[in-house]
């Protein structure tokens, strides 16, 4: 079968200020020689926008006792990393594709301040408010936060969110000590990294310790599901606070497992409000949900504009958001509804307009598997270095239904479905379980819907579920002939591959399969093995 | 000792998936039902008419094929399975049921279906996935019967005309029971000081039991336990010390024949199908109907890593616990196929608490699906001798 | 009149210089150099706490 041909976009505005974003780069070096000129008017924005990090995070030091956590727990240096993390993602961007990643990016970071301080706060080590610490309910990073959605006097608090997974977003080396000291206790290196440094936290004493309950999930995987255990031993058997554990589903699709889902949330539910006394409130359940149905209608349209020729919100402005507010926010939080709003406006006016976000289209891709989470900003080199479009990614293909939103006798029992749904249609376990249709066969369905020549396949090299379709995705690109990039990693630790090591999978096919020149020359190889 | 009169024939049958006594369940117009997970209650697949195998590939040679499709991260055994399957080496398969328990036997038999592996020129050949429980209440007990009802009981009566009735079930059980009754009692000779059976003779039996029809090797059983009994064991024994060996799915007799060569006696077997708790007997009772009782029994003495509820994860380590005190071990050698993520886990649980908190000296390992006569394994379990050894003097001395 | 002027000139020129400082701070990337450099220092401390590991 002939291979699927690419057309070629350029853009007629082209971009303003620096185009050799290589440059930036220092070789060897932690940080970058200097910020990105964007052109007056986007470099004030950008400026603009640092004040505004600067000053949140300065609100945060100023509390003493974020700063006793900051010599107590080692995740935390980490944190000087923040404006770097949004340097990264916003490189090459200009217009309203900057103003994007910054609604999200600015609000990603003032949540998870909040999530910071609160920890602190609960943390018997550092803040000690035992009464605040007895209103929150600690839970997975990996987890859907939904049975939170009726407890607005409740805390859902998760302790690996900001140790492990913010933390490799912003430091590549941040898991590194946690998957050693794992390791060093016995556990096989061939485990997924994630959970596995999430276990290295827990053995480590490296962990907040609050909270008057946990919730555990089995979520993405079977690490992740063995690795809670390790974290709820010390939980129960040491602090003290007692663990449920939430069974969600594997094969997700099938109606005869729906029941069970749902009865879990009921007793998940029952759980919650014996240990807190908080009794479940259906207004705030009902108002959360009717959120989370304007962030599935905002990400549909937004998915619905990138099956076009001028996709608006896509690569990790897409990516990045979508995990946050789908499964940690969760329709939680007011402030991610008018986030999704604003965002709105702006595609919608870039999208009038018929913008681009680099300088030229060459290749519109669909970018599945597990992203390498050390290297978040890779879908935005994509673009910049070889100008292909990463229209949507699997993390970003959840759930799109609505759920039900009014308060009414039917809608409350319907709800522990609509939770239970949420809560199996996870992102990443949506399509990591539930038969390979999900994974495989929607794949190309979405490579059809979303017009892509492409297909850029995250092969998380221990993510044994993407790893058992790793000869059917092969085999069923060549059959469609659509190329099929592998790009290896190891999710959490840029040891096993760089993140040169992944742009060299890219680097390679691109000029030998695909004929092609780069877009940016200077972006194909960096020496960034040392850099935040 | 003398040799096991049935030794050669029980080892000849593993020798091969496709063996001499499913050929002949076969001729005979019964259904093989291939599986792979302990988390499939076996009965089920054993109604009159039909009768399961547990799916192997022994004499694995290449798996290059296997791991062309599921990667050279996915553990072995899934990857000699599909390579087997790809082959034709379970052509023979009238069915195969799985549970979605570990992603990568999941992973495996989904390739197998995708790929076409099995069933061709089979009329009623099916794939069928379960969702099993993973943790072991009330809710967990009506999602097992209705999936059982639904993927094995539901498509079994369809597409084979398999009677699936109470009493169907029950009669599979009672048979099921006789074959439970007879590995226990044979498996009880272990517990002597001076035992009249081998490890590696009795995970031959119970393996075979797995892998073939039941009703055809009843009698040989029955024969090999009545030999037991008069079997005059060494009056020296013959092993350094006693080992229960726990952990993940092992169906390659070499490795505990290994285990036994380095000076071991493989006093009890807690791994996937050996027979703790996997030929523990249902018992039924005639208040409820005989379905859901299985599946309780089956998930309530179940010992995979996937339950995820605490009374489980405490239990698991606890049950080994206490068959190493019964079977009166030395050590605990607690293994994991590599590239298993639940017993990567588990291992390094169990290894760590058996150790620290109930006071077992203990090996953890690693291995692969075939083991052959590994000089490193060997090595490691010889040393595991010398330090339960060293241990044993230091406690006299005191 | 005079010193409202002045006033403003004042904080004109304290709101120029602030905004040229912060500017070439933020230009230059000086906030990630600086904090770069004290990213080693907090590692030494980690590894001098001493930690209840275990299982």
């Amino acid at each position: 079968m002939a291979v699927k041909k690419s057309r070629k976009m350029v853009n007629p505005s082209g971009i303003k200020g620096d185009i050799r974003y290589g440059d930036l780069y220092k070789p060897g070096g932690k940080v970058r020689k200097r910020r990105e000129w964007r052109g007056v008017k986007d470099t004030l924005y950008d400026y603009s926008r640092w004040l505004g990090i600067m000053f949140t995070l300065g609100k945060f030091v100023a509390v003493p006792r974020n700063v006793k956590a900051m010599f107590r727990y080692r995740w935390m240096a980490n944190y000087l990393a923040v404006p770097m993390m949004v340097d990264r993602h916003t490189q090459g961007l200009r217009g309203e594709y900057l103003r994007m990643c910054h609604t999200e990016q600015d609000l990603i970071i003032l949540d998870v301040a909040k999530l910071l301080a609160n920890l602190f706060r609960g943390d018997r080590r550092i803040g000690n408010d035992k009464a605040f610490s007895d209103k929150v309910v600690l839970v997975d990073e990996n987890e859907m936060t939904a049975v939170m959605m009726g407890f607005p006097g409740l805390k859902g608090l998760s302790r690996e969110t900001p140790s492990t997974y913010v933390s490799v977003l912003l430091n590549q080396h941040a898991a590194e000590h946690y998957i050693d000291v794992a390791q060093e206790y016995g556990l096989a290196g061939d485990v997924c990294p994630m959970p596995e440094a999430e276990a290295g936290v827990s053995i480590d004493d490296d962990a907040p310790v609050l909270g008057k309950c946990a919730i555990q999930c089995n979520t993405t995987c079977d690490g992740s599901l063995l690795g809670n255990g390790v974290i709820s031993r010390r939980l129960e058997k040491e602090d003290g606070i007692p663990v449920f554990q939430l069974p969600a589903p594997l094969r997700h699709r099938e109606d005869d497992v729906q029941e069970y889902a749902a009865e879990e949330i009921r007793r998940a539910i029952k759980f919650i409000e014996e240990q807190t006394g908080e009794k479940w409130d259906w207004d705030y359940y009902f108002e959360c949900a009717r959120r989370v149905n304007v962030a599935t209608r905002c990400r549909n349209e937004w998915l619905d504009m990138n099956k076009t020729a001028y996709p608006q919100v896509f690569g990790s402005n897409l990516a990045l958001y979508t995990e946050t507010n789908y499964m940690a926010i969760c329709g939680k939080v007011p402030e991610f509804e008018k986030a999704d709003r604003r965002l709105m406006k702006l595609a919608e006016k870039a999208y009038r307009k018929q913008k681009m976000a680099a300088r030229e289209y060459r290749h519109r891709a669909i970018v599945w598997g597990v992203q390498s989470h050390f290297y978040m900003d890779f879908l935005v080199w994509l673009l910049n270095c070889w100008g292909i479009v990463p229209l949507t990614d699997m993390l970003s293909m959840v759930n799109t239904e609505m759920i039900a939103e009014t308060d009414t006798p039917e809608n409350r029992e319907q709800a522990y479905y609509d939770m239970a749904w949420l809560t199996e249609n996870m992102i990443m376990r949506n399509r990591t379980h539930g038969g390979y249709r999900v994974l495989l066969d929607e794949l190309f369905e979405f490579v059809e819907e979303f017009d892509a020549d492409m297909i850029i396949l995250w092969e998380h090299i221990t993510c044994k579920a993407l790893d058992g379709m790793h000869g059917l995705f092969e085999e069923k690109a060549r059959e469609r002939g659509i190329p099929l990039i592998w790009v290896d990693h190891q999710l959490f630790d840029p040891r096993v591959i760089s993140r040169q090591g992944v742009r060299d999978q890219v680097n390679t096919y691109m000029r030998t399969v695909m004929q092609e020149e780069p877009l940016d020359p200077t972006l194909e190889i960096l020496d960034d093995d040392n850099s935040w | 000792m003398k040799d096991l009169k049935h030794l050669i024939y029980f080892e000849d049958l593993l020798q091969d998936a496709n063996n001499e006594l499913i050929r002949q369940a076969q001729s005979e117009g019964m259904k093989c039902i291939g599986y792979m997970c302990e988390n499939v209650p076996e009965p089920l697949l054993n109604l009159p008419g039909c009768f399961s195998s547990r799916l192997r590939a022994p004499r694995t040679g290449s798996i290059d094929v296997g791991t062309y499709y599921l990667t050279s991260f996915l553990c072995e055994y899934s990857r000699a399975l599909l390579e087997r399957a790809l082959e034709g080496g379970f052509n023979f398969v009238d069915a195969v049921i799985t549970p979605d328990g570990c992603t990568m036997m999941n992973r495996c038999v989904e390739n197998m279906e995708v790929l076409k592996a099995m069933g061709e020129g089979k009329e009623g050949f099916f794939f069928d996935y379960m969702e099993i429980p993973m943790k072991a209440d009330y809710n967990g007990l009506d999602l097992y019967v209705l999936q059982c009802r639904n993927h094995i009981l539901k498509p079994l009566s369809e597409n084979y005309g398999i009677d699936v009735s109470d009493a169907a079930i029950r009669k599979a059980v009672s048979e099921h029971n006789r074959v439970c009754r007879l590995i226990r009692e044979i498996g009880d000779f272990r517990k002597s000081e001076t035992p009249a059976i081998t490890g590696y003779e009795y995970n031959v039996i119970t393996l075979a039991t797995y892998a073939a029809p039941k009703h055809l090797i009843i009698d040989r059983l029955e024969e090999t336990l009545e030999e037991l009994k008069h079997r005059e064991p060494d009056a020296k024994p013959w092993f350094r010390a006693r080992v229960v060996v726990a952990g993940s799915e092992v169906d390659d007799t070499d490795f505990i024949k290994l285990i036994e060569d380095s000076g071991a006696f493989v006093c009890a077997d807690r791994f996937c199908y050996g027979s703790l708790p996997g030929r523990d007997v249902i018992e039924l009772n005639d208040d409820e109907n005989a379905l859901t009782q299985i599946c309780r029994q089956y998930m309530y003495r179940g010992e995979c890593p996937r339950y995820m509820d605490t009374a489980k994860m405490d239990g698991r380590r606890a049950y080994i616990d206490r068959i190493a005190k019964e079977y009166r071990a030395d050590g605990i050698i607690f293994q994991q196929m590599k590239f298993c993520d639940p017993w990567a886990y588990e291992k390094m649980m169990g290894s760590t608490i058996l150790r620290d908190e109930y006071g077992w000296p203990v090996l953890a390992v690693d291995r692969p699906y075939s083991i052959g006569s590994s000089g490193q394994m060997r090595t490691r379990v010889q040393a595991f001798m010398e330090s339960i050894d060293i241990k044993k003097i230091r406690k006299e001395a005191e | 009149m005079k010193k409202v002027l002045k006033a403003m000139m004042y904080l004109l020129l304290c709101c120029t210089g602030l905004f040229a400082v912060t500017f070439v701070i933020y230009f230059f990337n000086l906030d990630m150099k600086l904090t770069s450099k004290i990213e080693p220092l907090l590692q030494k401390h980690y590894d001098r706490i001493e930690r209840d590991q275990h299982l």
